[in-house]
């Protein structure tokens, strides 16, 4: 018997006024996979996770979580039920020190008595010891999306989504980064859907690939055969003329 | 009974206008920057006094006081905007919010301490009288001011959809970073924004000259009313704003003859915040 | 660093309290200078609880002068009508203040209302209760109406001096201080905090924004209507003029000027503004009195554009030089240190 997907996005659709940013999209996802969203500019991939996270609520389709439906759930529900998110554009608790903004992670499922000790945990986790006392608003780029990630690991998700943590990290950064989310994935038991630009992080992480453009699903399949997708390349070619 | 309810329909219809006008000097401010100018009452009633100050000591009809106080009130919106938010943008909202309502307490204050609390009103003017239409009276001086009202409100609709600025104002209210890529510069959008909305006070302003008086209370009672009118529209019709302002200056003008003239506030808050409770996207907004 | 930290803090907070506690007495034979440190105390303690809501909750809240009143209502009227004493009223005051909060607040807090409509909504509350009051006969009307006199009473809560009060007010502003550390350093403040830094990003961290900023505005609006009940006391009468829109923004000024979410922020605001303020009304007369609103909102224009997170970092980041400075002195071993 196949186990049944973690996550399960049925027929979504979402517009903005006339326009139709996500159109009947399903997909899945199985436990412990780290699958990539992937698609030109504008191709509704945030939309997509802002609907799937509960910032949206979608003008049709259902979206399931370990078999129960979350479709129009409010996003702190979402996240005690075991999924949480990092945003494209870092959202981080400026005037907070990077140990209380992991804090208010950890609070989704410790008591006071637990909550320093997952504090310790997930900087010990994330490499964070050195910075734990700085604010956020004072961190470079690369530490803000380690801390992003920090803080929604420490509520403890089974499922983590996270929108383009990749963007804007140089070789090295970006190095250390793959290998964090690697070890989420894999000591931490956390299944990830990511999406991304960085090519290097999506072939080298993903296992899976969905791909969208203007909305829709056009391909799914491992890396290498996407790669080799001829309607996967006309997408990024055909819009590669519009934006740069 | 049921004439002196048609009265009032017709009498808060005609204030409904100039509301309308006010709301709309809010609206384009706050679907551009997302800001509430907290002062924007207060901006009607300032125009108010320099209609006044411009009446009686430059011996302007009140009809003319717009060449002056438009362009002032302009000024002034666009210097708010360029020394006292383009700096708060990027801090906290409540930050934001904080600069307005300083400016807000600053701007009664300074009222209350030049022209002291008794009320000011203007002599005379050309526009006087009223007229008899099926034994309901109709003063010219809130009729003109309505028609006056109709007519900017429909310019500015004309505006935002078919000159450059206008749509400019309209994309940096839709999505900002789109409208950066196509070249609109937005500190100058939103300083024009700024600037158009408290002109449009000016206008308010001055009609509402010819035939009421002024003193430091009004800026409370034209932020309540312009808030009521804007939560009641919603953001994104100009039509949804007339027709707001409509319902609450009716609204106004029952409560004040039918039941106290205290109670006004009230029934304007009971507006605004049965539509919070039951419909806060406003009956037309698009947001 | 933390461990050199703690003492000079403590020794500061135990010093700041004897002061306190002595001041009266060096204040006894001047009633106006007791009067004004009163309000000092009243008006910090109104704001640290506003910080609940507004420092920590990242809500303007603009309706202080409502749950203010509310409680001053609640205590005087039961007082004046069935005896009964404000030590009770204030907690019954504080409770007719909560419940009016969540009343309003409730709706405001739903998702998708933007936080904006919560300050303009709340501005606009203070005005119409008085309003309400100003016409509801049975209980308010345009008279003051007295609260029975006693030259000391403490069942009615009635003295014919400001000391008895100042101490009152003294323990009050400690409780909410008390109050406010608590839950700065609890899962509540946290959230708080997040909620106000960045609301969508705390929400899928699990935090309920709608309860939390709900339970930030029901604790400061029972704190502020207990607070009603003993400011009822001190001036010895109700008036629906106590719904204030103007004191409900000095309060928000207070609150932001000190430092949204920090402590003792509201505290060292109120020091120094409603002295300046109390200073204006004593020596300015004649309609000009307004003054020293134009000082606040230019405080209140300045820090927010140039000092945003208030005064209280300002005095921080001096106390981190200070330890700085001594542990450096402290490494060179004797000696004056020139500066680096």
């Amino acid at each position: 018997m196949e186990p049944s997907p973690m996550l399960e996005v049925q027929q979504v659709t979402q517009r903005f006024g006339n326009l139709l940013a996500v159109n009947q999209v399903s997909l899945q996802i199985t436990a412990g996979e780290i699958v990539g969203l992937i698609g030109p500019n504008g191709a509704g991939k945030t939309t997509l996770f802002n609907v799937i996270t509960g910032l949206y609520k979608p003008a049709a389709g259902q979206v399931l979580f370990k078999g129960v439906d979350i479709t129009g759930w409010l996003p702190h529900k979402i996240c005690r039920l075991g999924m949480s998110r990092t945003f494209q554009v870092t959202r981080a608790f400026n005037a907070m020190t990077v140990e209380d903004a992991i804090r208010v992670g950890a609070y989704n499922r410790h008591k006071e008595e637990s909550v320093t000790a997952k504090v310790d945990e997930i900087v010990a986790f994330c490499d964070l010891a050195e910075i734990r006392h700085r604010k956020c608003g004072d961190l470079g780029l690369a530490l803000l999306r380690r801390v992003e990630v920090a803080r929604a690991l420490a509520t403890e998700p089974e499922l983590l989504l996270l929108d383009e943590a990749g963007a804007g990290l140089n070789p090295t950064e970006l190095a250390g980064f793959m290998e964090m989310i690697r070890r989420i994935n894999t000591e931490q038991h956390v299944t990830l859907c990511v999406v991304e630009h960085v090519m290097q992080m999506v072939m080298g992480l993903c296992q899976r690939l969905v791909v969208l453009d203007s909305g829709e699903v056009i391909a799914t399949g491992t890396p290498a055969e996407i790669s080799a997708n001829p309607r996967v390349i006309e997408a990024y070619l055909g819009k590669r003329g519009r934006h740069d | 009974m049921g004439q002196t309810i048609i009265q009032n329909l017709i009498n808060g219809s005609m204030m409904g206008a100039i509301y309308a006008l006010i709301a709309l000097g809010l609206s384009i401010v706050y679907g551009v920057m997302n800001v509430v100018n907290f002062a924007h009452g207060d901006f009607v009633m300032l125009s108010m006094y320099f209609t006044f100050w411009a009446g009686t000591l430059l011996v302007w009809d009140a009809v003319a006081t717009p060449l002056l106080t438009v362009p002032l009130l302009f000024i002034i919106g666009v210097l708010t905007y360029y020394f006292l938010i383009e700096r708060t943008l990027r801090q906290l909202y409540v930050t934001q919010i904080a600069v307005t309502v300083g400016l807000q307490t600053l701007l009664r204050a300074l009222t209350q301490v030049v022209w002291k609390a008794q009320p000011r009103a203007l002599q005379y003017s050309i526009i006087q009288g009223s007229v008899e239409i099926g034994g309901y009276n109709i003063m010219f001086s809130r009729l003109i001011s309505a028609g006056v009202s109709l007519i900017i409100i429909v310019a500015i609709y004309l505006f935002l959809s078919k000159t450059w600025m206008g749509r400019a104002i309209r994309a940096a209210s839709d999505d900002l970073d789109a409208a950066s890529l196509v070249g609109v510069d937005y500190r100058r959008t939103y300083a024009f924004s700024l600037g158009l909305g408290s002109a449009l006070t000016a206008i308010a302003g001055g009609l509402l000259m010819t035939f009421q008086q002024v003193d430091p209370t009004m800026g409370v009672r034209f932020a309540l009313l312009s808030w009521c009118v804007l939560a009641l529209a919603g953001l994104g019709s100009i039509p949804g704003l007339l027709i707001s302002g409509l319902i609450v200056g009716s609204a106004e003008s029952l409560s004040v003859s039918l039941w106290d003239p205290r109670a006004r506030s009230l029934v304007i808050y009971m507006i605004f915040i049965l539509v919070l409770w039951l419909r806060p996207r406003g009956l037309f907004g698009r947001k | 660093m933390k461990r050199t930290r703690i003492p000079t803090r403590t020794a500061l907070l135990l010093g700041g309290l004897l002061i306190a506690l002595l001041v009266p007495l060096a204040l006894k034979s001047s009633q106006y200078n007791l009067v004004l440190a009163t309000t000092v105390l009243l008006f910090a303690a109104i704001a640290t609880a506003w910080n609940i809501i507004g420092g920590m909750g990242g809500q303007l809240d603009l309706a202080a002068g409502a749950y203010l009143g509310l409680g001053a209502f609640t205590t005087g009227t039961l007082l004046i009508r069935w005896n009964i004493t404000p030590w009770v009223g204030m907690l019954v005051g504080g409770l007719v203040a909560t419940g009016f909060a969540v009343l309003v607040g409730w709706p405001l807090f739903r998702f998708g209302v933007k936080e904006v409509w919560y300050a303009l909504s709340s501005s606009a509350l203070v005005e119409v209760l008085r309003v309400i009051f100003l016409m509801w006969d049975q209980v308010g009307g345009p008279v003051e109406r007295y609260l029975p006199y006693y030259a000391f009473s403490l069942y009615h809560l009635r003295f014919n001096s400001y000391i008895p009060f100042y101490y009152l007010m003294l323990v009050l502003l400690l409780i909410t201080l008390g109050i406010n550390h608590r839950i700065r350093h609890s899962r509540l403040g946290y959230s708080l905090l997040a909620l106000g830094e960045n609301e969508d990003a705390a929400e899928v961290l699990g935090v309920n924004a709608q309860a939390c900023k709900l339970q930030a505005l029901m604790l400061y609006a029972f704190l502020v209507g207990a607070m009603g009940g003993v400011y009822a006391c001190m001036y010895g009468f109700i008036h629906p003029n106590f719904f204030s829109g103007t004191m409900s923004t000095e309060v928000a000024i207070l609150g932001i000027v000190g430092g949204m979410g920090i402590t003792y922020g509201p505290l060292l605001a109120a020091f120094l503004l409603v002295s300046i303020r109390e200073l204006l009304r004593a020596n300015l007369g004649g309609g000009l009195e307004g003054l020293y609103l134009v000082i606040y909102a230019s405080v209140l224009i300045v820090i927010a554009l140039y000092r945003p997170r208030g005064l209280a970092t300002l005095l921080q980041d001096l106390f981190r030089q200070v330890q700085t400075r001594l542990a450096q002195r402290k490494e060179a071993g004797h000696g004056a240190v020139t500066d680096a």
